[in-house]
């Protein structure tokens, strides 16, 4: 019976760990949103996006979540017309990053409520640990 | 009788704990797979438990019911003994699913782990208290 606790906590500890890589893959989006290439024409930064994938863990003993990488967003650049730019292409059309403030903001608030939720799996089997112990003392 | 875990109530008690615990590592899985693509939660049958919790109860104490006895060494203990009810995981998807083929919704997950979590808590007080009343009678008179 505590061991099915202990494996409610391993597999919400997992799901902490992996709402953390998601809202660091966010925050790199966000810093990268307005690197442009180095050369004219070149492609600027582009958006990653985490995967997550279940897991069943023998040594937790519950299906456990872990990303398992990053993938690209093959979306496309926008462009914007800047022939001063020195990333500007033969027509003064540069390539700016596919990230989106607003999707990033989505994204990071999505993993924030997450985090919590885990959190709140973890609190609650912890109490119904000290419950158990609590029998002992009376 | 001298053994506590062998009264009924202990046993009724210790098995609705275990799945108590059972319930709450699968919600965990649940929570964790909130941002998985695909994964459907899932919850524990509570009607196949009730269903074998009534039979465990009947079959220690029933009217009209025996149990099997093994009067020979060849002689097999029936089925699963008492006090291990069947826990089966079945999938509950939740309210919603997501484009991305999830159907777990926080909020519900969030009110089952109330949930089991307030039965648990219920469970430890009722043990706590009919352990009192082994030692308000075991214990001797006038003291």
């Amino acid at each position: 019976m505590s061991s099915d606790l202990m494996s409610a906590m391993g597999a919400a500890a997992t799901g902490l760990r992996a709402q953390t890589v998601r809202i660091r893959i966010a925050a790199e989006n966000l810093a990268n949103a307005d690197a442009t290439a180095n050369t004219p024409g070149g492609d600027p930064y582009r958006r990653k996006a985490p995967v997550f994938r279940t897991l069943y863990d023998r040594e937790i003993g519950a299906d456990t979540v872990k990303v398992t990488g990053s993938r690209m967003d093959m979306s496309p650049f926008q462009m914007k017309f800047d022939p001063s730019h020195p990333a500007a292409d033969a027509d003064g059309y540069v390539k700016l990053s596919n990230v989106s403030s607003l999707v990033e903001m989505a994204d990071l608030r999505e993993a924030q409520r997450a985090y919590e939720a885990n959190l709140n799996v973890i609190e609650s089997s912890r109490a119904m640990m000290l419950g158990v112990v609590s029998l002992l003392k009376a | 009788m001298s053994d506590p875990t062998q009264i009924s109530v202990f046993q009724l008690m210790k098995s609705r704990m275990q799945m108590l615990g059972e319930r709450q590592r699968v919600i965990a899985q649940n929570v964790a797979n909130v941002s998985t693509p695909g994964y459907v939660p899932g919850d524990i049958d509570q009607e196949a438990f009730a269903a074998t919790l009534q039979r465990m109860a009947g079959r220690s104490s029933g009217p009209g019911r025996t149990a099997m006895v093994a009067t020979q060494a060849g002689h097999m203990t029936p089925g699963h003994g008492p006090g291990s009810p069947t826990l089966s995981v079945k999938k509950s998807p939740d309210s919603e699913t997501t484009l991305d083929g999830n159907a777990v919704v926080v909020e519900e997950q969030m009110m089952k782990i109330a949930e089991t979590r307030m039965d648990f808590e219920t469970m430890v007080g009722l043990y706590q208290k009919s352990l009192g009343l082994l030692r308000l009678a075991s214990r001797a008179p006038g003291r």
